[in-house]
């Protein structure tokens, strides 16, 4: 319990009150890096602005989900040996894949606004924006899965499995999709090639990738930690219930 | 365990066969969704002849989820987890039979389906073997899928909204790879036919072991 | 649409969720916190006599 703090600031530790100082700090300061300091591209003029939230968003979103399978494997694993059932994996899946579907929707509503201005359509059927689009469906039913009334533990194993599958599947869509049609900027970012993307914009777009994975974290944290008072509160209903039941078979008697 | 399997199987296929919901009603639907897409293309021949493969995956989708929810309902409504769940009969048993009984369901739902979308869509089969292969495969796939994403959606209320909405975005490759497998089949398109049809024995080959492998935890109470 | 038009967008919207998403989950927080009484009752271990919330 003592992850609860005082009635003032219910969800909030000294901890994460400096993280989301620093994610607001780092947010203007990749407004202005963004926005102002980083020059237009040759090709796609200010279109290219685009990219410092799209690129961060689907990496944050992958890296969510990536956290969502490997707490959902920890949960299935320990929800047998341990007192809790394993419950802290269970809370962490969750607030990790609302937090990735929150940005699987940045990237498809950013990276459509960039479609339209330098392909001239919103939408293209191309490999990656099927595959994030979904995903994206994918990550709301698994949210569905999880807001279903049921036993915690019953509840927590049917969402574990349904992450770990959905996760297996990725690659299987996007190698699917890749196969029917590729037509698709390169990746922006990747280790070990050198960047399409150079000089102020590589470091701005690894700034903002910093910066949302910052925002990213402190969300999950808050998340987390309120998924942990539902789940209080839920069990302080039960035990009212319980009580009252108790109290009425004691009248009737 | 091949008993086992056999044995469950064969038990969802005796209630079939009493009822014959499959045959009488989701049969006669699906072929309801062929007349219905020749509407939306103002039956058009030549675009009907060009989509009929994926058409047909759409359709089969269609009553497979049907066939799905009703396959879980049954086991639900009289609290049959409960009895598996005491009974010596192994998760991983559970699975393939209650696979296998969806398969033999949706594999008569095709039998149905395939003449209406050759006869409808006036559509040539250049590829038997291929057509054979690939309907094989995504059934397969179609079939663990089901039963996994029907056992998770098994015993909610929302379950009739919940399972397509589990079920299709993981079933998309599936959709794409019969689709683009039976055009080749059809001679509509020359791309490798093949290589599709073996993305969807991947695909089948994965769920089964992900079924295998998890249906304990699923069936698991508390 | 032009270009600086499409990153106001873009720019504007994602701001937008991503803050009232903060909001939301923050919001969420104290209203069932309150709810639990954290605050009047420092200590709510498992062991406390939940049988009577301080809610009701």
């Amino acid at each position: 319990m003592s992850q609860i703090p005082d009635s003032k600031h219910m969800t909030a530790t000294l901890g994460t009150r400096i993280l989301g100082s620093v994610a607001v700090a780092a947010v203007l300061l990749m407004t202005l890096l963004g926005l102002v300091v980083s020059p237009e591209d040759l090709v796609q003029g200010h279109a290219v602005r685009m990219l410092y939230l799209h690129v961060p968003s689907i990496w944050i979103a992958y890296a969510a989900f990536v956290l969502t399978a490997a707490s959902s494997v920890l949960f299935l694993i320990r929800s047998r040996s341990r007192a809790d059932g394993g419950r802290h994996h269970d809370r962490l899946a969750g607030s990790a894949a609302e937090v990735g579907v929150l940005f699987a929707g940045i990237t498809l509503v950013t990276g459509m606004l960039w479609g339209r201005v330098t392909w001239g359509t919103y939408w293209q059927w191309d490999a990656r924006l099927t595959t994030t689009v979904l995903l994206f469906v994918t990550y709301l039913g698994y949210l569905a899965l999880r807001r279903l009334p049921a036993d915690p533990i019953v509840r927590g194993r049917r969402s574990a499995v349904m992450a770990l599958i959905s996760f297996v599947n990725v690659p299987i869509v996007h190698f699917s999709v890749d196969w029917w049609r590729t037509l698709h900027q390169k990746a922006s970012l990747s280790v070990g090639r050198r960047p399409e993307i150079t000089g102020e914009m590589y470091w701005t777009l690894l700034y903002s990738t910093l910066t949302v994975t910052v925002v990213a974290s402190w969300l999950i944290v808050h998340r987390y930690r309120v998924i942990r008072l539902e789940e209080l509160r839920d069990e302080e209903a039960l035990n009212a219930l319980i009580a009252s039941r108790l109290r009425e078979d004691d009248v009737g008697n | 365990m091949l008993h086992e399997v056999l044995l469950v199987a064969r038990k969802d296929l005796r209630v079939e066969w009493r009822s014959k919901v499959t045959i009488g009603q989701v049969a006669p639907l699906a072929l309801l969704v062929l007349v219905v897409f020749a509407f939306a293309f103002d039956a058009n021949a030549r675009l009907l002849g060009l989509g009929a493969g994926g058409l047909f995956w759409v359709a089969v989708l269609f009553g497979g989820t049907l066939l799905i929810q009703r396959a879980f309902d049954l086991e639900t409504d009289d609290g049959n987890f409960d009895a598996f769940r005491m009974s010596t009969i192994g998760a991983p048993s559970l699975f393939l039979g209650k696979s296998l009984g969806v398969f033999i369901q949706v594999v008569l739902l095709e039998l149905v389906l395939g003449p209406g979308v050759a006869l409808l869509y006036d559509v040539r089969i250049d590829d038997w073997f291929l057509l054979l292969a690939a309907a094989l495969a995504g059934t397969v796939a179609f079939s663990v899928c089901g039963v996994l994403w029907g056992v998770m959606a098994a015993g909610v209320r929302v379950r009739a909204t919940l399972l397509p909405l589990l079920l299709i975005p993981v079933l998309a490759p599936v959709l794409l790879a019969g689709s683009r497998a039976f055009e080749t089949a059809f001679g509509v398109r020359a791309e490798a036919g093949w290589t599709w049809a073996s993305v969807m024995f991947v695909i089948a080959a994965v769920h089964t072991a992900i079924g295998v492998g998890t249906f304990g935890f699923l069936l698991e109470e508390g | 649409m032009s270009d600086i038009a499409a990153v106001a967008t873009g720019w504007g919207l994602t701001f937008v969720v991503v803050a009232t998403y903060a909001l939301w989950v923050v919001g969420r927080g104290k209203t069932i916190g309150r709810e639990l009484g954290i605050g009047k009752r420092q200590e709510l271990g498992p062991g406390s006599d939940s049988s009577t919330p301080a809610s009701s």
